[in-house]
C-alpha cells in the first residue's frame, strides 16, 4: 500500500514539473515552430511543421538571397553581358537587393551589439572603482551612498524619459545622429550602473580583507591592488556582471523607441522589430525567426553565467 | 605631508565613487527634480517653455482617462504581484525536492525572464491569434465555449487579463528563485521536531514553512509592486489596449500631442501614489 501510494505521489509530482516546465517554454516552442513553418502551415495546431521552411532565417540572415531577389529579365542580362565587370555586377545585384523591403537584420544586430558591449563596458570600469571603494574604504557619506544606490530602483523608466528627452533636446543631442547615439549609450550606462554597483559591491565584500592587506604591506597603492588582487579574485563576478548589463542594454525598449525614433540607421532590435512588424499577417515566419535570433545571444550568453547569475539574482542585486 | 593613512584613504574612496555618483546624480536625481520643474509648466519641445501653475495637475486629474489609467494600474499591479508571488511560491515547494533532470529544469524556467521582451511578445500573440493561434483553436473550435474567433490580445475585456498572465509568465522565475533560496535555508530539525509533535504536511507549511518565508515574501510584494507599477515594455509590446499609467504617460507625452507637462505630471503623481504605498507597505507588513 505504502509503496502505491508513494508512486502516485511521484507520479503527480512528475506532472507538476512537467506542467511548470511547459508553462515556461511553450512560447519559445511556438517561435520556434512558427519560424519553420510555411504560411499555409500556420493555421495548424500542431508544434510540429509539416515541411520545413528555413527561407525566413536565411531571409534575415542574408544567406542565399543575391540571386533571388533579382527580377529575371535583370539575371538574364547579367548573364549575357560578358563585358561587364565583376565591380559593376556587383553594384547591379546590390541596387535590387536595397530596394527591397527586406528586414535589415545584420544592421540592427550590429546596432544593438554596439550599444549593449560599449555601454556595459563603461559600466562595468565606473562601477568596480565605484563598488570597491563603497565596500573597502571608510569615509563620510559612504552609507548613504550605499543605500541611496538601492533607492533609485524606484524610479521607473518613464518618470526619467521625459526629463531626459528634453535635457537631450535642449542641449542639441537629439538633433543630430551622433548626439542620439551619445544620449542613449549615456542612458544605458545609467540605466545599468546601479545594478553593476550594488551586485561587484556584494561581491567585493565576500573577498578577504587579508588579502589585500598582504599587498599593501608589499608595497602596491590601491590602484595595483584592485589590478593585481581584485580583480584576477572576482573575474567570474565581473564577467557576470558584464553580461547582465548588456543584457539589460540588450533588452531595452523604451528608450530607443523615443530617442532614436528618427533614425532609422541606429536602430536596435528592439524597435527595429517592433517597427517593421506593425502589420503582422503575412510575415509570421519572418517574425518568429527575427524574435528567435533576437533571442538567441542573451540566451547563450545566460547560459554561461547561469550559476553566478542566479546567486547574484537572489541576493537582490536585479533590476526591471 | 598629507596627512594621515586614513585621510588618505577616505581621498581615494572619494575619487574612486565619484564617476557613479556624478553621472547617477546628472541623470537620475537631477531629472526627477526636472521632472518636478516641467510639471508646472507648458512644455514645448523647442523653445520657451511658460509657467502654468498647477494647471496640468488640474487637467490630469480631471480628465476620465488618468482614472481609466488608474484604475487599470491597481488591477494590474494587484494581480500581477499576487499571481507572480503564488506561482513563484509553488514553484519553489516544487523544486525544493531533489529529482532527476533538475538541473535543465531550471535552466529551463529561467527562460521567460531573461529573453527579450520584443523577441516572446510576439509568440504570444500568435498565440492568441484569431486567424492562426492555437488558444482559439482551443476555445471555440474544440471546446465550442465561444461561437466565433476573436482578437483576445485586443478585446477591451480580455486585453488586461492577458498582460496579467504574461506578467506573471514572464516575472515567476524570479519570484520563484527568491523563494527557494530562502526554503533551503530553513532548518531541517524544525521540520523533524513537528513531526514528532504529529504534523502532517500542511499544518508543517503553515506552521513552519510560512513563517520562516514570511520576510522574503514580504520583500517579494514589495518590489513587485515597485517594477510592475513602472512596467512599460511588457504592457505596450503585447498590446495595444492596456492602457496603465506608464503607457498612458507614454502616449500623453510622445504621441499626438505632445504634451509633455502633463505626460511630467502624470508620472510624478504615479511616483507619489508609489511611494507612500511604500511606505505604508514598510511599516504595517514589514514592520521595520
Amino acid at each position: 500500500m505504502v509503496t502505491k501510494h508513494r508512486t502516485i505521489k511521484n507520479l503527480l509530482f512528475a506532472l507538476l514539473i512537467l506542467a511548470i516546465v511547459l508553462f515556461a517554454v511553450f512560447p519559445f516552442l511556438q517561435m520556434v515552430s512558427t519560424s519553420l513553418k510555411y504560411s499555409w502551415d500556420w493555421g495548424n495546431p500542431s508544434l510540429v511543421p509539416l515541411k520545413l521552411n528555413w527561407e525566413s532565417y536565411g531571409e534575415l540572415l542574408g544567406i542565399g538571397q543575391d540571386i533571388k531577389d533579382l527580377p529575371e529579365s535583370v539575371q538574364i542580362l547579367l548573364e549575357e553581358t560578358p563585358d561587364l565587370t565583376r565591380e559593376q555586377k556587383e553594384a547591379i545585384i546590390a541596387k535590387y537587393r536595397d530596394t527591397g523591403d527586406v528586414f535589415p537584420f545584420g544592421k540592427y544586430f550590429l546596432n544593438s551589439l554596439l550599444f549593449s558591449s560599449s555601454s556595459a563596458l563603461i559600466s562595468l570600469v565606473i562601477a568596480i572603482l565605484g563598488a570597491y571603494s563603497f565596500s573597502r574604504m571608510e569615509y563620510k557619506g559612504r552609507r548613504v551612498i550605499q543605500r541611496g544606490v538601492l533607492f533609485v530602483y524606484m524610479f521607473g523608466g518613464i518618470l526619467l524619459l521625459i526629463p531626459l528627452y528634453k535635457v537631450s533636446v535642449a542641449l542639441g543631442l537629439a538633433g543630430t545622429q551622433g548626439g542620439t547615439v551619445l544620449s542613449v549609450l549615456i542612458i544605458y550606462v545609467v540605466q545599468t550602473l546601479p545594478v553593476c554597483l550594488y551586485m561587484l559591491g556584494n561581491y567585493f565584500r565576500t573577498i578577504p580583507f587579508s588579502i589585500e592587506e598582504a599587498a599593501f604591506i608589499e608595497g602596491l597603492n590601491h590602484f595595483q591592488t584592485i589590478w593585481k588582487i581584485i580583480l584576477p579574485l572576482s573575474i567570474s563576478a565581473i564577467a557576470t556582471v558584464y553580461i547582465y548589463a548588456f543584457m539589460i542594454a540588450w533588452n531595452e525598449y523604451l528608450y530607443a523607441s523615443v530617442f532614436l525614433k528618427s533614425y532609422k540607421d541606429i536602430y536596435t532590435l528592439s524597435i527595429g522589430l517592433k517597427s517593421l512588424f506593425v502589420s503582422k499577417n503575412a510575415i509570421w515566419d519572418r517574425i518568429m525567426a527575427a524574435s528567435m535570433l533576437t533571442a538567441l545571444p542573451v540566451v547563450i550568453l545566460f547560459l554561461l553565467i547561469q550559476k553566478h547569475l542566479t546567486g547574484g539574482m537572489t541576493s537582490g542585486g536585479v533590476k526591471e | 605631508m598629507k596627512g594621515t593613512l586614513q585621510q588618505q584613504q577616505a581621498r581615494l574612496g572619494v575619487r574612486l565613487i565619484a564617476p557613479a555618483v556624478v553621472i547617477i546624480g546628472l541623470l537620475i536625481v537631477y531629472p526627477v527634480f526636472y521632472n518636478l520643474f516641467l510639471s508646472f509648466h507648458d512644455v514645448k519641445l523647442s523653445g520657451e517653455s511658460s509657467f502654468v501653475g498647477l494647471s496640468n495637475y488640474a487637467a490630469v486629474i480631471t480628465d476620465i482617462e488618468f482614472w481609466r489609467a488608474f484604475l487599470t494600474t491597481a488591477l494590474y499591479v494587484f494581480f500581477t504581484t499576487l499571481g507572480t508571488t503564488l506561482f513563484g511560491l509553488v514553484v519553489a515547494l516544487a523544486m525544493n525536492r531533489q529529482f532527476p533532470g533538475q538541473g535543465v529544469v531550471r535552466s529551463l524556467l529561467l527562460l521567460p525572464y531573461i529573453a527579450p521582451v520584443i523577441s516572446v511578445v510576439f509568440a504570444w500573440q500568435f498565440f492568441f491569434d484569431p486567424v492562426n493561434g492555437i488558444f482559439m483553436h482551443l476555445v471555440v473550435d474544440q471546446w465550442g465555449l465561444y461561437p466565433e474567433r476573436f482578437n483576445l490580445i485586443r478585446s477591451p475585456r480580455y486585453a488586461l487579463w492577458v498582460a496579467i498572465v504574461f506578467s506573471v509568465w514572464k516575472n515567476f522565475p524570479f519570484t520563484y528563485l527568491m523563494i527557494l533560496s530562502r526554503l533551503q535555508a530553513i532548518d531541517e530539525n524544525l521540520y523533524e521536531a513537528a513531526e514528532i509533535d504529529g504534523c502532517t504536511g500542511i499544518k508543517k507549511f503553515f506552521y513552519i514553512t510560512l513563517p520562516e518565508i514570511y520576510f522574503v515574501l514580504g520583500s517579494i510584494v514589495l518590489m513587485r509592486i515597485i517594477w510592475n507599477m513602472n512596467k512599460f515594455e511588457d504592457i505596450y509590446l503585447l498590446t495595444d489596449n492596456v492602457k496603465t499609467l506608464p503607457v498612458y504617460t507614454y502616449f500623453k507625452a510622445f504621441t499626438g500631442a505632445l504634451d509633455m507637462g502633463q505626460g511630467s505630471a502624470i508620472s510624478l503623481i504615479q511616483f507619489a501614489i508609489l511611494i507612500s504605498f511604500i511606505i505604508l507597505y514598510v511599516k504595517k507588513v514589514l514592520k521595520w
